[in-house]
C-alpha cells in the first residue's frame, strides 16, 4: 500500500484535467423542455402508497421552481406545465392549502406575472373548496378571483356569502359581497379586495402581488386622467401632444407621469394614448 | 414458558442486539435517514410557506423507508445466517427451544429498531427545533405506528429467513411489505377486475399484512386526532399478525433438518 501512495497523488489531479478536456471536446446539448411523464396525481398516488404526502411536497417544490424559472428566465413564459403540476400536487395531497392558494394566483395573473389562464386558476380554487369545505379563506379567494379575473360579480358575491357563513369567517365578507354586487365594474371594489388581501397575507409573494395590484389600480387611475388631459389637449390644438412635456400646459389631476414604482408611463404620440410601460412590474399583458 | 424461558429469550435478544448494532448496513441506513431528515430543512427553504409540514413529511418518510430497510436487511439474516454458518446447530443443542430462539431474535432486532427510531425521532425534533418549532408530542403517535409496522416487517423477515436463503427471503419480505401497502387496492380489486370472486378478494385482503394500518403520518402532520382506541386496535393487529408469522417460522424451523 505504501508503494501505491504516490500513484494516487498523481491520479487525483488527473481527474479534473481529463474532465476539462472532455468538456472542451464534447458539446453539451441544450436542456430540452421539461416533461411530465405522469399527468395525473391519481396514477401517481397509486404508485407510492404511504408516501403521497412526501411526493406532494416534492411536486409542490417542483411547481414553485418551475413557476419561478419560467417567470424569471423563460423568453416566452408559456407556463405549460404549471396547471398539470398544481393538479398533481393537489391530487396527491388534497389538503395542501398553499397549492390551491398560490397555484390559483400563478395561473390567474396575466403575463408576465402569471400564466393568464383565470379559468384554470378558478378550477383549482373550486377543487380546493371541494376538498377543504370548512376553509373560509379559500372560499373567499374563490369569490375574489371570480370577480377580479372573470369579472363575475354575481358568482363572486355568492361565494363570498357562502364563505361568510363558515365558522371563523371575517365579519366584513357579507358587506363586501354586497359592494361587489352594487358596483360590479367599479375599480374601488377591486381596490378593496386587494387591500384586504394585502392586510391578510404574511410577507411574501401574495402580499407583494396584492401591493402590486393596488399600485396598478393607482397607475390605471393616473393613466385615465392623463388620457383625459390628452383629449382636452386634442380638442384645443386639433392634434394630440407630441410628448408628455406638451401636457405641462394642461396638467392632469395629480399630475403624475410615472407609475407608483417610478417607471414613466409609455406614451404613443400617434394614438395620443398613455399606458403603463412594458418595463414596469405593474404592466400586464394578455393571455 | 417459565422464568428460565424468559431468561433465555432475553439472553438471545441481548446477543442479537449486540450482533445487529455491529452491522455496517445499519449505520449506513441511519446516516441516510438523518441526511434525509436534515434535507427537509433545505427543501422547506425552497418552498413557499408550509416549511413545518415539509420537514415533518420528509422526517417521517425517512423513518419509514430506512426503518423498513433496516428491519428487512438485518431481519432476513437473523436465522438464515445462523443456518448457513451452521451456528444454529450448537445453539439448539443447548436447552433452548426454537420458539425462544425466534422470540429472542425478534426482541433483539425489535430493540435495535427502537433505539434507531428513537435516534431518528430525536433528529426530527431537532430539525423542527431548528426551524423554530416547539415540541410536538402528537408526532410520537405516528412514530409508534411506524414502529409497529417495522416489528411486523421483522416477524415476516424471520419467517422467510427460516424458509429460504437470505436473498430470497429479502425478496419475499419486500414483496409482501409492498403488497401490504397496497391493501386498499386489493380491497377494491373488483373495481378493476369486476369478475374477481368476492371470497378471493376478501381472502387476499385479510391474508396480506395491512401496512396501511400503521400509517398515521398524514393525520399527525395535519394535526388531525389519532384516537388511542385506534392505536390500541392497530397494536393488537400487529401482535396477532406477528404472532402468526413467528409461529409459522417456528413450525418451519422445526421441520428443518436440525438437531
Amino acid at each position: 500500500m505504501r508503494a501505491s501512495r504516490p500513484l494516487w497523488v498523481f491520479l487525483i489531479p488527473l481527474v479534473p484535467l481529463v474532465q476539462i478536456r472532455v468538456d472542451g471536446l464534447l458539446e453539451r446539448p441544450e436542456p430540452r423542455d421539461e416533461i411530465l411523464y405522469l399527468r395525473t396525481g391519481r396514477q401517481l398516488k397509486r404508485l407510492v402508497p404511504g408516501f403521497e404526502y412526501l411526493l406532494a411536497d416534492v411536486y409542490w417544490l417542483r411547481t414553485v421552481q418551475y413557476f419561478g424559472r419560467e417567470r424569471l428566465f423563460s423568453k416566452d413564459q408559456r407556463y405549460e406545465l404549471l396547471h398539470p403540476l398544481i393538479e398533481i400536487t393537489t391530487d396527491l395531497d388534497p389538503r395542501l392549502r398553499i397549492a390551491y392558494k398560490y397555484g390559483a394566483i400563478f395561473l390567474c395573473e396575466r403575463r408576465p406575472v402569471g400564466k393568464g389562464d383565470p379559468e384554470a386558476g378558478i378550477r383549482i380554487l373550486e377543487k380546493g373548496v371541494r376538498n377543504l369545505p370548512r376553509d373560509w379563506r379559500l372560499r373567499q379567494d374563490l369569490g375574489y378571483f371570480r370577480y377580479l379575473f372573470l369579472g363575475d360579480a354575481k358568482g363572486g358575491a355568492a361565494v363570498l356569502l357562502e364563505a361568510a357563513r363558515l365558522p371563523g369567517a371575517a365579519f366584513w365578507l357579507a358587506s363586501l359581497a354586497e359592494t361587489m354586487l352594487d358596483k360590479s365594474a367599479d375599480r374601488g371594489t377591486a381596490r378593496e379586495i386587494w387591500r384586504r388581501t394585502y392586510e391578510q397575507e404574511e410577507e411574501g409573494f401574495l402580499k407583494d402581488n396584492a401591493l402590486d395590484n393596488l399600485r396598478r389600480l393607482d397607475a390605471l387611475d393616473a393613466v385615465e386622467s392623463l388620457n383625459a388631459a390628452v383629449e382636452r389637449f386634442r380638442k384645443r390644438q386639433g392634434r394630440p401632444p407630441r410628448d408628455s412635456r406638451e401636457l405641462a400646459a394642461d396638467p392632469p389631476e395629480g399630475g403624475r407621469l410615472a407609475d407608483p414604482t417610478g417607471v414613466p408611463f409609455a406614451y404613443d404620440p400617434q394614438e395620443g394614448r398613455f399606458a403603463i410601460a412594458r418595463e414596469s412590474r405593474l404592466w400586464r399583458g394578455g393571455k | 414458558m417459565g422464568a428460565s424461558g424468559l431468561t433465555r429469550i432475553l439472553a438471545v435478544a441481548s446477543n442479537t442486539y449486540r450482533e445487529t448494532v455491529r452491522e455496517r448496513v445499519l449505520y449506513n441506513l441511519v446516516v441516510f435517514a438523518f441526511l434525509m431528515t436534515l434535507s427537509g430543512l433545505l427543501l422547506s427553504e425552497l418552498s413557499i410557506r408550509e416549511d413545518e409540514k415539509i420537514v415533518k413529511d420528509v422526517g417521517l418518510a425517512a423513518m419509514d423507508i430506512f426503518g423498513t430497510l433496516i428491519a428487512l436487511f438485518i431481519g432476513v439474516g437473523l436465522v438464515s445466517k445462523e443456518i448457513d454458518r451452521r451456528s444454529l446447530h450448537p445453539l439448539l443443542s443447548r436447552p433452548l427451544r426454537r420458539r425462544e430462539l425466534l422470540l429472542g431474535k425478534f426482541a433483539g432486532l425489535g430493540f435495535t429498531l427502537l433505539v434507531n427510531l428513537g435516534a431518528m425521532t430525536a433528529g426530527l425534533y431537532l430539525t423542527l427545533f431548528a426551524t423554530g418549532r416547539g415540541p410536538e408530542p402528537q408526532l410520537l403517535k405516528a412514530v409508534y405506528g411506524l414502529y409497529l409496522g417495522l416489528l411486523l416487517v421483522v416477524a415476516l423477515a424471520l419467517l422467510f429467513s427460516t424458509l429460504t436463503s437470505s436473498v430470497l427471503a429479502a425478496v419475499c419480505t419486500f414483496s409482501l411489505v409492498v403488497a401490504g401497502r397496497f391493501s386498499d387496492v386489493i380491497r377494491g380489486m373488483q373495481d378493476v377486475i369486476p369478475g374477481a370472486p368476492t371470497w378471493l378478494v376478501r381472502l387476499l385482503y385479510f391474508a396480506v399484512p395491512n401496512f396501511r394500518n400503521f400509517d398515521f403520518k398524514a393525520q399527525v402532520v395535519y394535526g388531525d386526532p389519532v384516537p388511542w382506541a385506534g392505536l390500541a386496535w392497530v397494536t393488537l393487529y400487529a401482535a396477532a399478525y406477528g404472532a402468526v408469522a413467528l409461529s409459522l417460522a417456528e413450525a418451519a424451523l422445526r421441520h428443518k433438518d436440525l438437531p
